[in-house]
């Protein structure tokens, strides 16, 4: 017996240390520490601004900052670090990087990376109303009132919105080449019903096309506004009395669930719809007829080109300005931030100074870009070491043009802005704190329910009332008790 | 105190080698112990860092863990929890000393080690690739399973919303990855055997099957025990990459997929709680410990020698 125990711990040393090696692989810091500026305001010595940011990270990012330091510092006395973090990563790795008070003065932020109400309830934006008055009054007077009015959390600002397409609208997007080939009238479609005849006409004569394109996260549009994304709670657009409702129990939801089992009997849905993750080889290969997607001004020729075959869309809602649309893209202002003040000036020169927000968005003329005129430039082969996302780096008002766009873009921007219709419940966040208890399993309900009941894949006569009775059973009258009364309070203090 | 000293003097080289696993295990194991009071707190960030926020969170005593037993799924997620880990521990513990065996006793070298390579690949994949792979067979219009029914003349089967095939793929598919991990473990100890005792057994004129039953079952029993308690140590937590990835996530099927590690994940996604998953957590780690003090118990009842300790 003592000879094998011995043999035994042999053994288990050697699974043991296995195991090291296989756990050593998984895990990489990615995160260097650098210096978080050594003075502390003062104007003589620059101070070195941390700025984290979502997208792939580039290549030149350190040469273009090195560029923008050598400006900024100038202008106000400070120089950039930009870290960025890969789309996947981002929501994970800021919140360690926040809950570990990594130095850092700038962060994107959004409703769906890393979200912005959330973490500005949880402290980790620094409140910017006394900043904004102080150094942002530039900013304040160029970008869309509404954004900043839209993004307050409680009363507050707690970061810099992006000025870029203010409202949210629906399309339904049709691949040409089909359009064209069956002779397809799509001016004329705009409800869910009134897509039928377009999709039968492809399912006939088209065997190896989907009809309908879409992934699991596709919801039926209605016209309702949502509390918190996805999770069955609603105001209607055109309320008066601002009564929250599970959305699931309206007749609208209701026959649209309908229509859409209809169509995914039909086979105008791809068999495993619920679980796709996304429709973008079916983007890439062609094989899809429409889908539903949000649109901007000019987004046709932006899905032509990225796809590179001809796309056209056609209205599916009205265009509503909401919490999801303004929160689309935030700088907030680390609330271990150690120069404040010097990170809302630098937003300000951000988000009003072409020359820099060009150089942050293209990187250095002659190297990456080439102006054609005034206002539009040219990428160089050299770009591709410098790619980054427009909508996430501040006001998009002041970009250059692409060669292909119209000159007056930002003005089609400017009126799709002024069109977009306010939703009743804008600027209304809703703090769950007090229900996270039923928060949690509601989630675990909708998640179970959810992507089978929208794409259709399941019965709504039978699955229906089953999923509204696990939500009750999961406690969701009681968030949305919580919700109305917030509400309520909500509408009292704005004179709603 | 002069003793301890020498006694470290003595084993200075064996200490050596503990070292480095000692250090991880602090870092990794003890050091976060710390953190377990953040389940009993409403986590909120400080600008003075991590430490100060966690001191200067509010103390909200056990309403983190209610989640975990408030609502219809409490008793499904720890019926699968623990339903599925008693199948993997006791199906796995019979595969794997089976195939063990069954490689120990191979006599072309080369076979046994390509055998045992092709048994240990799956181990190294992620549960990411795994998905997939069954997802190539699972598929609905273009799986193998369902072409090859077409074959029959039977009907395509919804493999993914469809919940009574779940509990035999799910089974199948945490074998198929963990057999040969552990069969290696077993076949180490085979392999220490002493050799003189079988060749005494064949000279009474012992079976192989006789062999098997007398001498490598009750010399592999002390390994079998341990390796058995440490798994019972983790029946409260659940492998999450078998039970998302492998059935893609699909809400219909979550009556026999759903546990309490994916519970945990998708209840808290979206809000982000930190105080209440490090609840789950402690609650999982608790019940663990719990079960392992009882089964080391029982085994020390039955045989002290066998015993963890």
């Amino acid at each position: 017996m003592r000879k094998s125990k011995k043999r035994l711990s042999v053994a288990l040393a050697m699974l043991t240390a296995l195991t090291f090696v296989l756990s050593a692989c998984g895990g990489s810091n990615a995160n260097s520490n650098s210096a978080a500026g050594s003075s502390n305001g003062s104007s003589d010595k620059p101070v070195n601004l941390i700025w984290y940011t979502i997208g792939t990270p580039q290549k030149d990012v350190d040469k273009v900052m090195a560029e923008v330091s050598k400006y900024t510092q100038e202008k106000i006395g400070v120089t950039v670090t930009m870290k960025m973090i890969d789309w996947g990563d981002y929501t994970q790795k800021m919140q360690v990087n926040v809950a570990s008070g990594e130095p850092m003065d700038i962060m994107f932020t959004s409703a769906g990376g890393f979200d912005y109400v959330t973490n500005a309830r949880k402290g980790a934006f620094l409140q910017l109303d006394d900043l904004l008055n102080q150094y942002g009054q530039d900013l304040k007077n160029a970008i869309d009132p509404a954004f900043l009015e839209g993004s307050k959390v409680d009363g507050h600002n707690y970061g810099i919105p992006a000025n870029k397409e203010l409202p949210q609208q629906e399309v339904w997007r049709f691949n040409k080449n089909l359009v064209d080939k069956y002779n397809l009238d799509t001016t004329n479609v705009r409800s869910l019903e009134s897509i039928e005849p377009l999709l039968k006409t492809i399912k006939e004569n088209e065997p190896n096309v989907t009809p309908f394109a879409m992934d699991k996260n596709y919801v039926p549009y209605v016209p309702y506004d949502y509390i918190i994304q996805n999770l069955p709670m609603a105001v209607k657009l055109d309320t008066t009395d601002y009564k929250i409702v599970d959305i699931l129990e309206t007749p609208e939801m209701q026959a649209a669930l309908t229509t859409m089992h209809k169509y995914y009997q039909a086979g105008y849905v791809a068999p495993e719809a619920a679980t796709t993750g996304s429709t973008s080889d079916l983007m890439t290969s062609g094989n899809w007829f429409m889908d539903r997607a949000q649109t901007q001004p000019l987004a046709d020729n932006l899905w032509s080109a990225s796809y590179g075959y001809p796309v056209v869309s056609t209205p599916a809602s009205d265009a509503i300005i909401t919490n999801t649309s303004v929160q689309g893209s935030i700088m907030a202002i680390s609330a271990n931030s150690e120069h404040p003040e010097k990170a809302m000036q630098f937003l300000n020169l951000l988000n009003t100074d072409p020359v820099l927000r060009n150089m942050v968005d293209s990187g250095i003329e002659g190297t990456h870009y080439k102006k054609i005129d005034d206002t539009h430039i040219e990428n160089l082969a050299e770009s591709k070491n410098y790619d980054m996302p427009s909508y996430s780096l501040g006001n998009n008002m002041l970009l250059y043009l692409n060669p292909n766009d119209p000159d007056d873009k930002w003005d089609q921007f400017k009126k799709f802005n002024a069109e977009g219709k306010d939703s009743p419940i804008l600027s209304f966040n809703f703090d769950s704190t007090k229900v996270a208890t039923e928060m949690a399993a509601v989630q675990n309900v909708k998640e179970q329910f959810w992507a089978s009941l929208m794409t259709g894949t399941v019965d709504p006569e039978e699955y229906l009332p089953k999923a509204i009775q696990k939500f009750k059973e999961a406690g969701l009258d009681k968030i949305i008790a919580e919700a109305q009364t917030q509400l309520d309070a909500w509408r009292a203090s704005n004179s709603k | 105190m002069a003793s301890f000293f020498k006694n470290i003097l003595k084993n200075k080289v064996m200490l050596l080698m503990v070292l480095p696993g000692a250090i991880w295990f602090f870092f990794f194991s003890y050091l976060p112990l710390v953190g377990t009071i953040v389940a009993f707190k409403q986590y909120r960030f400080n600008r003075e860092g991590f430490w100060a926020s966690i001191v200067k969170s509010e103390w909200v005593g056990w309403q983190n863990f209610k989640f975990l037993f408030s609502g219809t799924d409490a008793w499904v997620i720890t019926r699968n929890t623990l339903l599925y880990n008693i199948a993997f521990i006791f199906i796995g513990l019979v595969l794997s000393v089976a195939m063990a065996i069954l490689l120990s006793q191979l006599v072309g070298k080369t076979m046994a080690k390509i055998y045992q390579t092709g048994m240990f690949l799956p181990y190294f994949l992620s549960w990411v690739i795994v998905g997939y792979f069954a997802f190539s067979f699972l598929s609905m219009d273009r799986g193998m399973l369902n072409q090859i029914l077409g074959w029959f003349g039977m009907e395509k089967v919804q493999w993914y919303s469809d919940p009574k095939y779940w509990p035999y793929i799910l089974i199948f598919v945490s074998l198929w990855k963990s057999i040969g991990y552990n069969s290696v473990v077993y076949l180490a100890s085979i392999l220490g055997i002493d050799k003189s005792l079988y060749e005494a057994a064949m000279i009474d004129g012992a079976s192989k099957w006789q062999q098997i039953r007398s001498i490598t079952i009750p010399m592999l029993s002390p390994i079998i025990i341990i390796m058995t308690l440490l798994a019972v140590g983790r029946i409260f937590y659940a492998d999450f990459g078998l039970f998302y990835q492998v059935p893609r996530d699909s809400g219909t099927l979550y009556s026999v997929t759903n546990v309490i590690d994916t519970y945990v994940y998708r209840g808290l996604k979206t809000t982000g709680e930190i105080g209440m998953s490090t609840a789950a957590g402690l609650y999982q780690s608790v019940v663990g410990f719990v079960l392992v003090i009882v089964s080391n118990y029982i085994v020390r009842r039955l045989d002290k020698e066998s015993a963890l300790f």
